[in-house]
């Protein structure tokens, strides 16, 4: 038996059935139903071929994207080509950099996988000790770290124009998370993507004073005399 | 009364599929390669099924812009989990089990010109953003 190369083998089995192409919709139409001319769900012509498809040429190297030196270090200025999901709105602030699962390191993106608005990656967190009480002299409220957001620049707060009721635009107004160590609270705000500024708590400061201190003998010249 | 046994058949759900880890990132690009066909293949039945108002290539960019959006992923649990989201979609969008808005809400930059991130910042600027 000759040996007939299998594209022409192919080519005559394929002649025999009715090959119709992807993009014969609008021939079709012209004909069989009188379709208005900006009918939204006809399909268009394609504007674009497979030469312009981000794919490797030949020739070309084989590395999709090439990152500059710059690409590679956190960005400082707010980024508004970031990808945005339908929670956007008028108010959202501008995002320095959104997770995209690409970052160096271990750390779960759970900002990725969570469903997430974006617009959370944009605000800044607090991250600080509560402090304690000044009316009172017990500290149980200030032994963990609290996370908080701060106020939107925009839609933070208006008057309510029928009731006067304050009105806010800010879903992460009033809330705040508390942990038990300053690395737990730290480990969340970089799994969520958040930008965060961690605030030291003032330590007290208690000196141990004593009544007899005050008349221990001096051999040089006193600096305080607490006697007249 | 007939008795039942604990071990009766389970009719598996349209489109249902059994949950696994990647075995490697050649699996896990098998796997993303799978599911993405069968999203553009689908692109047609969704566009019928839900009504939409836009051509079947819309939906089709819309598709490659929601992969193109997880492409640099690093590590491979989070392309599981990735994958699986996929197919959840997926099937809620085929069962019939989502409604318009559900599907429309992929589609909130391209309807809402207020949906959207300013251009830069003199135009957030004039549009009261400060």
């Amino acid at each position: 038996m000759q040996s007939i190369p299998r594209s022409i083998v192919l080519r005559g089995l394929r002649a025999n059935k009715l090959y119709t192409p992807v993009n014969c919709h609008r021939s079709f139409s012209t004909t069989t139903l009188q379709r208005a001319e900006g009918d939204p769900a006809v399909q268009p012509p394609p504007k674009a071929s497979s030469e312009d498809a981000p794919a490797v040429k030949a020739g070309e190297s084989a590395m999709i994207r090439q990152q500059g030196a710059s690409e590679g270090e956190p960005r400082h200025t707010p980024d508004y080509n970031v990808a945005v999901d339908y929670r956007t709105s008028a108010f959202s602030p501008i995002p320095m950099r959104v997770m995209d699962g690409s970052e160096p390191g271990d750390v779960v993106p759970a900002a990725v996988l969570s469903g997430a608005p974006t617009d959370l990656q944009a605000r800044n967190v607090r991250i600080f000790k509560p402090t304690k009480t000044a009316t009172q002299s017990g500290d149980w409220h200030s032994h963990h770290w609290r996370m908080d957001w701060d106020v939107l620049g925009k839609g933070h707060r208006w008057e309510n124009p029928l009731m006067g009721w304050q009105s806010s635009a800010d879903a992460m107004q009033g809330t705040h998370l508390n942990f038990k160590s300053k690395e737990d609270a730290i480990n969340f705000a970089e799994k969520q993507g958040y930008e965060y500024y961690v605030q030291e708590p003032n330590e007290r400061r208690i000196i141990p004073k004593a009544y007899a201190n005050q008349f221990v003998h001096s051999p040089k010249k006193l600096k305080n005399i607490r006697t007249k | 009364m007939r008795a039942t046994t604990a071990l009766q058949k389970i009719n598996a759900t349209y489109l249902a599929q059994r949950t696994r880890s990647s075995t490697n990132w050649g699996d896990a690009q098998y796997r993303v390669f799978k599911s993405y066909r069968e999203w553009l293949r689908a692109a047609p039945e969704i566009q019928q099924m839900y009504s939409l108002n836009m051509p079947v290539s819309a939906i089709r960019t819309k598709i490659r812009q929601e992969f193109e959006r997880h492409r640099y992923v690093a590590q491979l649990p989070t392309v599981d989990v990735l994958l699986f989201h996929s197919h959840q979609e997926f099937q809620e969008t085929l069962n019939f089990w989502k409604q318009l808005t559900h599907v429309l809400k992929y589609f909130r930059s391209e309807e809402d010109p207020k949906a959207r991130l300013p251009k830069d910042f003199i135009a957030g600027f004039l549009e009261g953003r400060n």
